[in-house]
């Protein structure tokens, strides 16, 4: 687990695989009865956690605003994350699914025991977040993202996410 | 929950004032940034100028995603706030291609770094307009070259615009010559070494070069007469 400062605000991140019961983790967080409250990236698609800072702290932003797209705080993180202005669409593909195994869970301004009651809630073996970089699905990335070749040449793939993730509301 | 409002990660300090936006340094989660502010203009009625600001705003962060996607090099954006009007990018570390053609001027050309230089400015201005992306203020303070890679990194792109008209190319070439005439005098044949490596990275250049000599004959402004 790691516990990042965005804009005063912390986001602590733990990363799982094996995850047993994302259906029932899926069904809790679309009832809204996740308790503590929680965002499930797909983490294949994280490389970096700079890419999920940016997002949380456009989230942080909105939030401050109190001009959500979404319903909740968590849920606007993944939405964030994601490149498409397609709200189910990116829940869909950065959020988890009925068969997902590794996810990163994020949550702003967690105590030690929440941390706690989530790892016991999605269950799973946690491992440290330097693994993100060797389990990332690239491929999948750069499809998600529309990252070509070209602009792999002059910048890094998580710098590319980040822009993606910036400019999206721009265009 | 608590969030701070409107909180930028770190202390703002200003770096440069231009007429249309401020220039800062900040922090950006943990990492160093630059952020740009365009300010609201008092003369203009307050409904058209946050349509525009907000309009050039999302103008600009499109044009830099786009100039990346072409593979050229322009800082990573790494956030755009359309209520404060700020543009928060990565921090490039380097001198202005200006400094360095400057430097050039006084204590002689160093041909190698020259000639790597211009063929760099050649290339990326070639796949911008290939692209359909007009830069429209290349300037040799609008180009840096990052300290450790030396390459060029292109930044502001608040004039860009999205053409694919000859004339749009054009006109952006002359502006940069006319820069270049007035800032390095000294060093003569950068703009020849700049086109040659254009003409080298551009498959419209041709187009392009018999436009160029036409703008050159009357300004960047088309005269419209009759």
């Amino acid at each position: 687990m790691k516990v990042l400062d965005v804009n005063g605000s912390s986001l602590s991140l733990a990363l799982f695989t094996d995850v047993p019961h994302s259906k029932e983790l899926l069904k809790s967080m679309q009832a809204g009865t996740l308790e503590p409250e929680v965002a499930f990236l797909n983490a294949l698609l994280v490389l970096k956690c700079f890419p999920v800072l940016a997002a949380a702290h456009k989230t942080l932003v909105s939030k401050s605003r109190e001009s959500l797209t979404t319903r909740t705080l968590h849920s606007e993180l993944v939405y964030n994350y994601s490149a498409s202005k397609h709200i189910s669409e990116s829940l869909k593909r950065c959020g988890i699914s009925e068969n997902s195994t590794y996810v990163l869970v994020a949550r702003f301004n967690a105590s030690p025991d929440e941390m706690k009651a989530i790892e016991r809630l999605v269950g799973g073996n946690e491992i440290d977040l330097e693994e993100l970089e060797t389990r990332a699905d690239n491929a999948q990335i750069q499809k998600h993202y529309k990252i070509s070749g070209l602009e792999l040449e002059i910048s890094s793939l998580p710098d590319a996410i980040t822009c993606r993730i910036a400019a999206r509301d721009a265009l | 929950m608590e969030t701070k409002k409107d909180a930028q990660d770190g202390s703002l300090i200003l770096l440069r004032q231009g007429a249309e936006a401020r220039v800062f340094e900040s922090t950006f989660v943990g990492r160093k940034s630059i952020v740009k502010e365009r300010f609201s203009k008092k003369y203009r009625h307050p409904t058209l100028d946050s349509k525009l600001t907000v309009k050039r705003l999302n103008a600009e962060a499109r044009c830099m995603t786009k100039a990346r996607r072409l593979g050229v090099q322009t800082p990573a954006l790494y956030f755009v706030d359309s209520v404060l009007y700020t543009l928060t990018i990565e921090y490039v570390e380097g001198p202005a291609v200006k400094d360095v053609l400057l430097e050039f001027g006084l204590h002689g050309v160093v041909e190698e770094k020259m000639d790597d230089i211009t063929s760099q400015i050649g290339n990326a201005i070639g796949k911008l307009h290939d692209g359909g992306l007009i830069h429209g203020d290349l300037t040799t303070s609008n180009m840096l070259i990052q300290s450790g890679t030396n390459k060029l990194v292109l930044i502001d792109f608040g004039l860009s615009f999205t053409s694919t008209l000859p004339e749009d190319k054009a006109v952006d070439l002359y502006v940069l010559e006319r820069a270049l005439l007035s800032m390095h005098s000294s060093c003569s044949n950068v703009m020849d070494k700049i086109l040659a490596a254009y003409r080298k990275s551009s498959k419209q250049w041709s187009s392009t070069m018999n436009k160029l000599a036409q703008v050159r004959q009357r300004g960047r402004k088309r005269t419209m007469v009759g």
